[in-house]
Formats: structure tokens, C-alpha cells, sequence
């Protein structure tokens, strides 16, 4: 069984802090919890909301209906009541219940009342939730004091008080919910943004910049945060133009590197991909994508920028792209990013977006411990050396400044030993080299994973943070009699068409399931050849996809 | 398919280019300041300036138009006990990569930026630069530039950027102490504006114009006065003062991060 719990106010109310100690708390429960996060784009006011859904069994998406509506306004009451599960509850921050399924309690009066502080509010909410779902607030104890310790012993104790008094507010509606048993095996939580920037730390990125832009920038403020552990260089560029060749001169520099953004960061970020391509340079480009053309919507989630982050940067070069469909695969293609940017000595992205970076899953511990990929790199190159020999892989031995030999690399077309060179021959056999790359990363392209039925007659094709709700979905079908199996993408570009075409079979029906309003990723099949017939399943509103809205929509 | 390995010469710049005296130039200032080839990184963007490094001994990265300084700030992080010295024109240094110019001042990295200002586009044949005088015409700007001058050296000092200097490629010997003396700037970041005549595409700022303004500088300038240093930066027209104009003990970008205290961050992984 499972249970989401929406907690909704302005912004600037606490949503933030109160929805993370829930997840906290429910993790020291030793539950399964997946959380998401609602927002809009400015720092005062709104409806913002953060959805924790917590269950006995692993979840792999949100749920669409919270069963318990936490409501720090009326607005987010009257909005978002309208969408409560059947059956479920509203916690509202007012003095009087509006309706049988309301239970109120004023969080501000009730914080001023047992530690003479407002600003507790939180805390008093906190401890009602947990008391409404019946779980002791005992755990929540330790939480408190790692949360409040700096501030002082009696910040801590006013919030345990607070805490207690909400869960003692709330005793007699305590049962009213069914909430999954806890386990009692605190586990780890973590989110798309913090499992990437971990993976980065961990697999030995030593320089990272970038420009802050939503929903890429919790992925380099974690960065940030790490780097005096981590032995990390970290600098906010002036632009995305600085960031992407700050990075390419950092990679010739011999320091695996990195920088994140979103759509309008990458097209600016455009010609030093294309450097980085031409140079042969490992550089990784982590992309958290939003939805609409320009500055869009800012805070919402999208994958609308596939075809973008495939073809951005002239001239031809090779490039991969990975898309992870989970807080883990954030982890695991991160490195994968770094690890194929190396062995290949060229631009790798990763394409994620706001739904996933802010997306909390409890899990097995991530590897947090220094890793570094290898480099690839020749530590004792002859004088003779060239940057650019040609080989048949297309791979040159990759020598870094500062050793024996002069390394030489050029934004022009160059001859092997990568001075300027403007001879056609010259320029074809560096060409052709650069290219031939692709095929070991095709070789080495990870596979579409599938779950579901093997010989199922509808097959789900998608990519990226839609692999939750679209698991989910699965499910939900086939627990319904239904025939239905997915395939998910972990990696987009290259893609191995005759691999991928026996993986795809011939199913009865095939719907390509992505969260923009062209089919991004049937396009780019199709343009390989690797299908032809497919309905398409789209969801650009911004909000992410839940299972229930899929199974919903394929059945009709 | 035809081939082009014999037509493709080098240097590509005209006869009678500055760029030829400042190469020379350039490569008796590594001399004199004894520095180590291997370990010396030349940057630079596009233009014609920006092909230097191809006709010298040294590690190149000759990367964008206008991105030689984010390049050069990545290359000096990644390996801070690299010499890092950029090659760029006004049109790269200061049009293309404005932006750039005034945050790598403003971090103050330790790099070296040698700017051969010829006051025009060369290799797009003859537009204005920023660094074009009013009512230069060209094809482009054929009723005359209307546009102020960017003042390099007035920013830079407005950003206490620690080395400022201007020279010119017609007077080698001062040229040379100059690139001597900002290859011998140990700390933050050193910028040498270097005046260039471009006999094919600037028939105003010529040989001639710049011999009969530039002044050296006398040795009564404190170059830590940063007011004077300013309105030394802001004269131009009957008389240039070249020399340093301008020097500060702000620290470098790169002394400010603890991380760098164990050694370059390109020699942590273990296989070097």
C-alpha cells in the first residue's frame, strides 16, 4: 500500500523545510518514499507544493491524488482540496474545520503558544502529520537535533515540543488514514540533482562552473557545497558561453570537468560544444530541462530539448546523450557521461529536467567514496607527439600540457599535429577520424531496458524521468488484464538501430510516451529507421506524467 | 581532389603586419624571462592575432572567437603551474569576448593577456573595432564610427587588475621589456595592450601616426597611483603614453582557493 502526502502554501511558508523533514522522518521509518516538488517562479506567494508519497513496496513515480492535503492557505485548501483521493483528509493551518474531512489547527498560534515562536509553524505541522498517520514523532527526535542543532539546545527542544503538541492535537483523528507499517531500517533519501552532483564528486571532477539557471542549479550548488571535501574547484561563470569553454580549457588542462544548465543555457552553450567536438575534448554538459520556447516556464518540467541537445553545435561531430529515468540512473549516467566523454575525447550531455533533479528516492546507499574514471590519458608522449594522430578507433592518444611534448589543439580544422592547416585531404582524414568515435560509442551504447510482459501486444517507448509513471502505468495495465510492456532509454544518442529494432519486436501497438508536444524521440527512431507506425502519448503541460494519467490514456 | 599542402603557407598574415615584429618579439621575451616552453600554454581565439601561437614553440589552444580568456581560466585552474599567456586582438579580446574581459579582470586570474590592438578587423577585411577612433570609415561604417572607444587599459584599472600595460610593435625594445616584465608579473591577472599598425585595412592608425604619438612613459608615474594610472589610460590623441601604467598587489584568483594548496588539480590521479 501506499499514501501521498501534498503539502501546499505559498512560497516562503515553509513548504520546503516541512516537506523535507517529512521525507526524512518517513525515510527513519524505513519506508519506501518518492517525493516531488510543484513550484512557481518567484521567491513570495504563489502555490507551491511538495508531494511525498510513501509506501511498503518500491515506487517509481508520484501518485496523482494526495490522500492527505497539508494546506498552509486557504487557497492551497480550495485549489487543491478539489484533487484529494477519495477518502482522504485535509490538514488545514486555520482555527476552525471547514468540512467533515477538514482537521484544522493553527500552526502559527499553536507555535507561539508552546515556544513563544511563529516560525515553528513547521514543526507543529510536522508532528501533526505524523500523528494523523499514527507514527510515533520519536523519530522525528534525531532529525530535530541534526536540523536545529547550530542554532542551540533550545531551538531543538522548542521544536521537539512542537512537534509533540501537533501529534497530541491531532490523536483523536489519528487512524483515520491507512498509512504503510513502518520497517524501522532508517534508509537514505536522495534527489535527481544531489545523485548527479555526487556521481561527479565521486567519479573525479576537480573543475565546475556554471551559470545558475533552474532546474540545473541544485546540481551545482550540491557541487559547491562538496567541493573543499572533494578537493573541487567551483566558479560561477559570467555566462554559459565562459561556462562551456571554461571547461573545454580545463579538460585540454587534463581535469575531467563539468557544467550544467537548462535549454537556454545550452543554446548559448552551442558553439563550445562544437568546440569541444573539433578540439576532441571531453567535455559534460548536464542538462535539466524545463518546458517552452525562450524563458518558458521556468520551474516546470519538460523533455522538449532531445532533438536540440542532439543537433546543437555546427558542423558535425560526435557527441552522446544519456537520459536517466531514475534518482539512481542520475548517479549512474553521470559517471557513464564522464567515463564515455573520456575514452571518447568528446561532448557527452545528460539530459534531465526539473521533475527528476528534484525527484527523492530512498535507495541503497550511492558510492560517495573518490572513484575517479580514467582519463585516458598518455603520461609519456614522445616529442614527435600528435595530438591528432590518426587511428583506426578515430581515438588519438591524449597527452595534457605540462609534460614533454607540446600539446597543440585548434578550433580550426588542423592537421595532426594540430597546427592550422587548411589542406582538403588533411581536413577529410581529421574529419573521418572524429567521426569513426561514433562507432565504438555506438558499440558501447547501453541497451533499452524493458519491463513488462515479454510477448505483451502494446509496447511503451520512452526515455528519460518518464520511466516511473510509465512503469507505474505498466502495472496498473497489466493488473487489469491488460497487455502491456515498456521499453525505457537510458541513453539516446548514438543508438545501435538494429539492437534497438530486435529489442522493439513487433508489437500490436507501439506509443511513444514523452513529455513534449512533437514526439522528440519517435522523430529521431524514425529518422533511424527504426520505426514506423507509433501513436504518441504527450504531456507538455509542464507537470510531470503520473502512472494513473497513462494507464488512463491508453485505455481509452 | 586538388591539394593544397604546398599553398598553404604560414605565416598567413600580410607584408608588413605588425604581428610579424610582435612574434619576433615575443619569442626573444620567452627567452629573456626563461621560461620553459613545455610548460607554457598559449591561448588565443580568432583573428589574426589569435594564429600566433601556431608559429612558435609552445602547448596551444587556439579555441573560439572572443573565448580565449574562459578558455585560459579553465587551462589555469586545471594546472595553475602552467604559464598561461593569451594572444588576442581588440576584435576578440574585446569585442567577441567583452564579457569576458571584464570578469577575468575582475577574478584577477593569473594569466598573461597580450592584445594586439590594430584598431580594426583584419581577417574579416577592414570593419571597425571597438577600439576604432570616431569617424574611422570603412565599408561598414561608411558615414564613420560613431561609437566611443572601449578604454582597455581604463577598465582594467577600474577593476584593480594587478598588471597594465600599453606598448607598441614599432618600438621592439619597448615592447620586449614590456612582455618581460608581465611574463615576470608573478600574481594576478597582467594585460599588455599592444598598438599594432595594420597596413592593409587601417590606412589612419598607421606606422607613422603611432611613431609620432606614442611617449614612454616617465619614470616619476607611480604605477600604484591608480587616479594617475587612470589618467594615463584615459590620454590618447596627440600623445599615447606607453609604458605600465598601472600595477596591484590584489591577490590572484587562484591564491584564494585552498583546494590548489596540494598541487595542480590535473596531477590528483595518481597516473601522472
Amino acid at each position: 500500500m501506499d499514501l501521498t502526502i501534498r503539502i501546499a502554501g505559498e512560497a516562503g511558508q515553509g513548504v520546503l523545510t516541512i516537506g523535507s523533514l517529512v521525507v526524512q522522518g518517513f525515510a527513519r521509518l524505513g519506508l519506501d518514499v518518492l517525493s516531488t516538488k510543484s513550484y512557481m517562479s518567484r521567491i513570495r506567494g504563489g502555490l507551491n507544493w511538495y508531494d511525498i508519497r510513501c509506501g511498503d513496496a518500491p515506487l517509481t513515480g508520484p501518485a496523482e491524488r494526495p490522500d492527505l492535503l497539508v494546506a498552509l492557505t486557504d487557497v492551497a485548501r480550495d485549489l487543491l482540496g478539489e484533487e484529494l483521493a477519495d477518502g482522504g483528509l485535509i490538514l488545514h493551518n486555520s482555527g476552525e474545520s471547514s468540512a467533515e474531512n477538514v482537521v484544522a489547527i493553527d500552526f502559527e498560534a499553536v507555535a507561539r503558544d508552546v515556544a513563544e515562536k511563529k516560525l515553528y509553524a513547521g514543526t507543529v505541522a510536522l508532528g501533526a502529520v505524523f500523528g494523523l498517520l499514527g507514527y510515533e514523532p520519536d523519530v522525528l527526535s534525531g532529525l530535530l537535533e541534526e536540523q536545529f542543532a547550530r542554532k542551540g539546545d533550545d531551538v531543538v527542544a522548542d521544536n521537539r515540543r512542537c512537534v509533540e503538541r501537533g501529534a497530541e492535537l491531532v490523536a483523536e483523528e489519528s487512524g483515520r488514514l491507512d498509512a504503510p507499517e513502518s520497517t524501522g531500517d532508517a534508509r537514505p533519501v536522495y534527489d535527481g540533482a544531489g545523485a548527479a552532483a555526487l556521481a561527479a564528486a565521486a567519479a573525479g571532477v576537480k573543475f565546475v562552473t556554471a551559470y545558475p539557471m533552474t532546474p540545473a542549479t541544485a546540481t551545482f550548488t550540491w557541487l559547491a557545497g562538496a567541493a573543499d571535501e572533494y578537493g573541487i574547484v567551483v566558479e560561477q561563470a559570467e555566462d554559459e558561453i565562459a561556462a562551456i569553454n571554461m571547461v573545454c580549457g580545463a579538460a585540454y588542462g587534463g581535469v575531467p570537468a563539468m557544467t550544467m544548465t537548462s535549454g537556454g543555457g545550452l543554446a548559448l552553450m552551442a558553439e563550445g560544444l562544437s568546440l569541444a567536438g573539433m578540439m576532441e575534448l571531453p567535455a559534460v554538459v548536464l542538462v535539466a530541462q524545463r518546458p517552452a520556447p525562450a524563458t518558458g516556464l521556468p520551474t516546470r518540467t519538460a523533455q522538449q530539448d532531445l532533438l536540440f541537445a542532439l543537433r546543437a553545435g555546427h558542423g558535425e561531430f560526435p557527441r552522446a546523450i544519456f537520459a536517466p529515468g531514475t534518482v539512481r540512473q542520475s548517479y549512474d549516467l553521470t559517471r557513464r557521461a564522464l567515463e564515455t566523454a573520456h575514452r571518447y575525447q568528446t561532448p557527452v550531455l545528460v539530459l534531465t529536467d526539473q521533475f527528476l533533479q528534484d525527484m527523492e528516492q530512498t535507495m541503497d546507499e550511492l558510492d560517495a567514496a573518490p572513484r575517479p574514471i580514467d582519463r585516458g590519458i598518455v603520461t609519456d608522449p614522445e616529442p614527435d607527439y600528435e595530438r591528432y594522430a590518426v587511428t583506426d578507433s578515430g581515438v588519438s592518444p591524449r597527452a595534457i600540457p605540462g609534460g614533454p611534448a607540446f600539446v597543440v589543439c585548434d578550433s580550426d580544422e588542423h592537421a595532426a599535429d594540430g597546427h592550422i592547416a587548411e589542406d582538403i585531404e588533411g581536413h577529410l582524414e581529421q574529419q573521418d577520424k572524429r567521426m569513426r568515435k561514433e562507432d565504438g560509442m555506438r558499440a558501447d551504447a547501453l541497451p533499452p531496458e524493458r519491463y513488462g510482459p515479454d510477448d505483451a501486444d502494446t509496447l511503451l517507448l520512452v526515455w528519460g524521468s518518464t520511466y516511473g509513471p510509465a512503469r507505474e502505468a505498466v502495472d496498473r495495465l497489466d493488473a487489469d488484464g491488460e497487455s502491456v510492456a515498456m521499453l525505457h532509454f537510458p541513453q539516446l544518442w548514438p543508438l545501435d538501430a538494429d539492437a534497438v529494432s530486435e529489442a522493439i519486436g513487433s508489437p500490436a501497438r507501439l506509443i511513444a510516451v514523452e513529455g513534449n508536444q512533437t514526439g522528440q524521440f519517435r522523430t529521431l527512431l524514425r529518422s533511424e529507421g527504426i520505426i514506423d507506425e507509433c501513436e504518441l502519448l504527450t504531456n507538455y503541460t509542464g507537470l510531470p506524467f503520473t502512472g494513473a494519467e497513462i494507464a488512463e490514456r491508453i485505455r481509452q | 581532389m586538388i591539394n593544397l599542402t604546398e599553398a598553404d603557407t604560414s605565416p598567413a598574415w600580410c607584408p608588413g603586419c605588425g604581428n610579424f615584429m610582435i612574434l619576433k618579439t615575443f619569442d626573444e621575451a620567452v627567452e629573456e624571462a626563461e621560461l620553459d616552453r613545455t610548460r607554457l600554454a598559449l591561448v588565443s581565439g580568432i583573428g589574426q592575432a589569435a594564429k600566433l601561437p601556431h608559429y612558435t614553440e609552445a602547448n596551444v589552444f587556439n579555441g573560439l572567437h572572443g573565448r580565449a580568456l574562459p578558455a585560459a581560466t579553465g587551462i589555469k585552474l586545471a594546472n595553475h603551474e602552467l604559464e598561461v599567456v593569451i594572444t588576442s586582438g581588440d576584435g576578440d579580446m574585446y569585442g567577441e569576448g567583452g564579457n569576458h574581459f571584464l570578469h577575468a579582470v575582475r577574478r584577477n586570474i593569473g594569466v598573461k593577456a597580450f592584445v594586439h590592438n590594430n584598431q580594426v578587423y583584419g581577417l574579416t577585411k577592414g570593419q571597425a573595432s571597438p577600439t576604432s577612433d570616431p569617424g574611422m570609415v570603412t565599408k561598414v561604417q561608411k558615414h564613420g564610427v560613431n561609437s566611443a572607444p572601449f578604454r582597455p587599459l581604463a577598465v582594467a584599472i577600474a577593476e584593480d587588475c594587478s598588471f597594465v600595460a600599453r606598448s607598441f610593435a614599432g618600438d621592439r625594445d619597448h615592447l620586449r621589456e614590456m612582455m618581460v616584465a608581465a611574463l615576470r608579473h608573478d600574481g594576478g591577472f597582467a594585460l599588455l595592450d599592444i598598438l599594432q599598425p595594420c597596413p592593409s585595412f587601417n590606412s589612419r592608425n598607421t606606422f607613422q601616426w603611432y611613431r609620432e604619438r606614442v611617449r614612454p612613459i616617465g619614470e616619476s608615474h607611480d604605477p600604484t597611483d591608480r587616479m594617475a594610472a587612470l589618467e594615463l589610460a584615459f590620454t590618447w590623441g596627440d600623445e599615447i603614453p606607453i609604458g605600465i601604467l598601472y600595477r596591484s598587489d590584489r591577490p590572484s584568483f587562484e591564491s584564494h582557493l585552498d583546494v590548489l594548496e596540494d598541487g595542480p588539480l590535473a596531477a590528483r590521479y595518481g597516473d601522472r
